[in-house]
């Protein structure tokens, strides 16, 4: 399900089914020379979710993508986001990144990393089965997840 | 006589009122438009959408079919790709909605290993019948939307969606 009130409005009457959070974590480098790779993995980061959020809609919660400088305290903000999520229904929460300094950081579980694939520049069959083959590897993390968890 | 005269007084209610509901139905005219359009938008896309898959390679096992058309949401125009399950049953083809009638997940032909001729959710274990039927005691409460389809110079071609035919 997507962050929206009409969608919220379903999550609220069925926590028990829908019991994964999903957060996107994007490192926003505005430099001239970050910029466009920034904007490229922040939109294969977006594109991913997105699809990942259809396949499995009625389980996930896609949160909005945390935004956050490059200076930005990543083990603070990861024990901000998951003191918020601990005081909800969730039962997995997954957070999704492209930005390596997740790495280092020992607060979070499930992060799941991986490398952004520039698609901004790939015309729209190709891009199709990139984003794909990226979904495909990220599915089994989350159904093994639910089966050894749940 | 005076009687049948309208006062000044009136004369400004009435036109006042007139006025005043001219605007508010100025008002609400955009609105009822802005909430009744997308229902409708909906409805009248029965045209079909041509797929790349040939006719020729269906079979009567279920293959995902893909599909990308546009989809107007207020100002913001966006490519939309969906997929149904096509089969061919004798010579007809048949189209499903992969949306699992529970919460809304993808759902995929053969996923769960020990029902190879199911269609299976992955979110929530849910199960339907080739034909779209749900299976009792999984948590789906009705059976697949199917989607218009038909041929097009040999291709598959999906139309408008609507309640299953078949079950
Ligand atoms: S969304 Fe398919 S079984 Fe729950």
């Amino acid at each position: 399900m997507h962050f929206n009130s009409k969608d919220i409005d379903l999550y609220a009457g069925q926590k028990d089914y829908v019991d994964t959070a999903v957060v996107p974590l994007i490192e926003l480098d505005l430099t001239d020379t970050g910029m466009k790779a920034s904007a490229g993995a922040s939109e294969y980061l977006q594109s991913l979710t997105v699809i990942l959020e259809k396949q499995f809609k009625g389980r996930i919660l896609l949160l909005p993508p945390i935004s956050y400088a490059r200076a930005a305290d990543r083990s603070q903000l990861g024990q901000q986001l998951k003191k918020e999520l601990s005081e909800t229904a969730f039962k997995h929460v997954f957070y999704l990144t492209t930005d390596p300094k997740w790495r280092a950081v020992e607060e979070l579980d499930n992060v799941l990393w991986l490398p952004a694939i520039p698609t901004g520049d790939m015309d729209q069959s190709f891009k199709k089965s990139v984003m794909e083959d990226q979904l495909r590897q990220v599915l089994p993390l989350f159904t093994k997840e639910w089966t050894h968890h749940s | 006589m005076s009687n049948n005269r309208v006062s000044r007084r009136q004369f400004l209610g009435y036109t006042l009122t007139g006025v005043g509901g001219f605007m508010a139905a100025g008002m609400l005219m955009p609105m009822v438009r802005f909430a009744v359009d997308p229902i409708l938008q909906q409805h009248d896309a029965g045209d079909y959408v041509l797929t790349d898959k040939a006719v020729a390679d269906i079979t009567e096992e279920p293959v995902r079919v893909d599909f990308t058309y546009e989809q107007v949401d207020a100002w913001y125009t966006s490519e939309v790709t969906n997929s149904a399950w096509v089969y061919k049953e004798g010579d007809k083809l048949i189209a499903l909605s992969p949306v699992c009638k529970h919460l809304g997940c993808t759902v995929n032909w053969g996923g769960d290993p020990e029902n190879p001729t199911q269609f299976f959710c992955p979110c929530h274990a849910g199960r339907y019948e080739k034909n779209g039927q749900n299976i009792a005691g999984t948590p789906p409460l009705g059976p697949l939307d199917e989607y218009q389809v038909q041929e097009q110079d040999g291709f598959v071609a999906i139309g408008a969606v609507r309640e299953n035919t078949l079950v």
